[in-house]
């Protein structure tokens, strides 16, 4: 016996495919005490289930169908419920052209290096965003007009002719298309509240949250990219300013930087100079996000090896065109899982400007039940899941696209 | 002083010198990497550097285009003398390529990417012409073919040639080798050796750091024998390995061989 035939021998074990029944005898009930373990977990499951199912089904939405708007907008002017609907279609449309442009760009790369491509389809579409669209059919199923729909299904239109007009644009104008969606929220302001809008009056709701979730990002990402280059400079000031700044906002809590932008930084300014509430509360979530994104972004650069500084400056590139074309492309891809996590914790700590009397989702999910018909009913455990609902959706889906975003960029891996 | 003839011989180089090293010294804090090194390379000359690990061979190289800074003594490249001043290191930068034992080439850019950057980054050509020079090096060291891949797709052998390529693309006077050879595995070695003779017979100047003692034999011009950061003996590949003269080499020597 030849050394290959034992190894075929030997890897080729005869395949142990289990059938269901003998699965579960296996696993579920090997000895009496397995037994009992399951049978125990198993009727605390089937009761748990029932019980929610029973109360899903038995629960009176009312209180979410009459406030649904409280929920998506505040108390947005009613009069001019056209902005944030034609936000809504902006931003469809400008996620469509970009999402065609990128998968354009991925057709273009795997035509080059001779891999298989295949365009989104619509299933796989469902499959990466049905928390998304699962929540979109229950805020229509709560709506009482037939306006959302349309406005839905406007969106998915725009969407869509986004996508496929995205797909066709020339090489150049795809960069364009990206950039979009950097001044996005600045449009979504505009739209909101410029061309004789209603300023920063009436904001709430979940576009609050999404709002300051996105403009904080934006906004943080620059400010926590050049604390974390300032952490690293050769100017022992620069150093100095950057590690007191970074250790001094981690050490406060946000709802501290967000009560001082709220109640204390009127006191500094001359009456009439401080910006509006909203503004202050962002300044204090870009101020406080930024140090955190600058520990990311550090830890991202520390995992980038000495010998990718040493072979560019090897090849007589300046130190800033190192670091701008080797090190931090390297040290931003290796952030992404921690990048996303700071994300997600953005968007829930929003909730937090309730605290200084912006009425944001989960605020409005407690104040509802102040509502002389719904008073004192409990109806807190209908309220609160579905502010949760509302995070949940948008927290698991940026975990799960960053994981695939994660797996993507693996292609140029060592 | 014994060697007080090897290091004459040290000082004779071939031709106008294109890197002049004298009484270099360098320290990592209280250890001497290097002692007093007195070293003349001319142009076009293919000088192999060799002796045992932490002898100071890779600091030697690496001072050449200041990846490490010297401590005492002059470091001349091509007429520029290295000092704090960064755009004589720039300059000094730009003429010398540089080949490391891990590779590191850029994993976030394609091979051509990697080979076309420095040219169109530090020479500001045009992308188009820049691809062109990619090409034909990629095609001197054989592996045109692997253009549109990521270096993580190809084998040791390649990344390293994909390596020397992208030195070769600054068109630089200087080519130091870092242990090129180290890091690959057995079967990969010959093609990189390959490709680095092929380079030595077109007339580039070569420093090579390396263990490949078949490499310096037939292809060294001068071989130069590091050992405890000092300069212990140089001489052409025959005196060398036939006939050295210090008892430090003929002992490093007894023991690879």
């Amino acid at each position: 016996m030849t050394i290959a035939e034992v190894e075929t021998t030997g890897t080729t074990r005869p395949a142990q495919r289990l059938s269901p029944l003998q699965w579960t005898r296996r696993h579920l009930f090997r000895t009496w005490y397995d037994a009992l373990i399951t049978a125990g977990f198993g009727a605390l499951f089937a009761w748990t289930l029932v019980g929610v199912v029973r109360f899903l089904i038995t629960a009176d939405y009312t209180i979410l169908r009459l406030n649904l708007a409280l929920f998506m907008l505040g108390s947005f002017p009613r009069s001019q419920l056209h902005r944030p609907a034609g936000a809504l279609l902006l931003i469809a449309l400008a996620v469509g052209l970009a999402a065609g442009a990128l998968s354009a760009q991925r057709r273009d790369i795997a035509a080059v290096m001779g891999l298989p491509y295949r365009s989104g389809r619509m299933r796989e579409v469902v499959r990466r965003f049905w928390p998304a669209l699962l929540l979109v059919v229950i805020f229509l199923a709560l709506t009482e007009t037939i306006t959302p729909t349309l406005l839905a299904v406007g969106a998915a239109a725009l969407g869509f002719a986004g996508t496929w007009v995205g797909k066709r644009l020339p090489v150049k104008a795809r960069k364009v298309s990206w950039a979009f969606l950097l001044v996005l929220p600045l449009a979504v302001y505009f739209i909101l509240a410029g061309l004789g809008g209603v300023g920063w009056r009436g904001w709430g709701g979940l576009h609050l949250n999404l709002f300051l979730t996105f403009a904080g990002i934006l906004l943080a990402f620059p400010l926590g990219l050049l604390l974390a280059l300032g952490r690293r400079s050769s100017l022992p000031a620069v150093r100095t300013l950057s590690v007191a700044y970074v250790e001094f906002i981690r050490g406060v809590p946000l709802i501290t930087l967000l009560l001082m932008g709220a109640f204390a930084l009127g006191l500094f300014l001359p009456s009439g100079l401080a910006p509006g509430i909203v503004t202050r509360v962002l300044i204090a979530i870009t101020l406080f996000e930024s140090a955190y994104i600058a520990e990311v972004v550090r830890g991202g650069l520390q995992a980038v090896p000495r010998g990718q500084v040493e072979a560019a400056q090897a090849l007589g590139l300046s130190p800033w065109k190192i670091m701008r074309l080797i090190v931090l492309p390297q040290a931003l891809r290796a952030t992404i899982p921690a990048m996303v996590g700071q994300f997600i914790s953005l968007y829930k700590d929003t909730t937090l400007v309730g605290v200084v009397g912006l009425p944001e989702v989960l605020s409005v999910g407690q104040d509802v039940n102040t509502q002389p018909q719904f008073l004192a009913q409990g109806l807190e455990r209908l309220t609160l899941p579905f502010a949760g609902l509302i995070f949940w959706v948008g927290s698991y889906t940026m975990s799960r696209e960053a994981r695939r975003l994660e797996r993507k960029l693996g292609v140029g891996e060592r | 002083m014994t060697n007080a003839g090897a290091l004459a011989d040290a000082t004779h180089a071939k031709g106008d010198e294109i890197i002049i090293l004298e009484g270099v010294d360098k320290y990592f804090g209280d250890f001497q990497a290097l002692r007093n090194i007195n070293m003349r390379v001319g142009r076009q000359e293919v000088v192999v550097v060799i002796g045992p690990s932490g002898g100071g061979k890779s600091t030697l190289i690496r001072c050449i285009n200041r990846l490490e800074k010297h401590d005492r003594g002059r470091v001349v490249i091509d007429g520029i003398e290295l000092t704090d001043d960064i755009k004589n290191i720039q300059e000094v930068r730009r003429e010398t390529g540089m080949v490391f034992q891990q590779f590191n080439l850029f994993p976030h850019v394609t091979v051509l990417e990697n080979v076309t950057l420095a040219p169109r980054q530090v020479r500001r050509m045009p992308k188009k012409e820049a691809e062109e020079l990619a090409m034909a090096m990629l095609a001197r060291v054989k592996i045109p073919e692997q253009a549109r891949k990521y270096p993580g797709q190809l084998s040791g052998g390649q990344q390293q040639r994909v390596a020397i390529a992208r030195a070769l693309a600054m068109q630089p006077k200087v080519l130091l080798f870092d242990e090129p050879t180290s890091a690959l595995d057995p079967e990969m070695i010959k093609e990189v050796l390959d490709v680095m003779e092929e380079l030595a017979a077109t007339g580039i100047t070569m420093i090579v750091v390396t263990h490949e003692m078949g490499f310096a034999r037939a292809v060294a011009d001068r071989v130069v024998f590091m050992a405890d950061g000092e300069i212990v003996e140089v001489g052409t590949p025959e005196h060398f390995f036939t006939s050295p003269e210090e008892a430090r080499t003929r002992q490093f020597l007894a023991q690879i061989l």
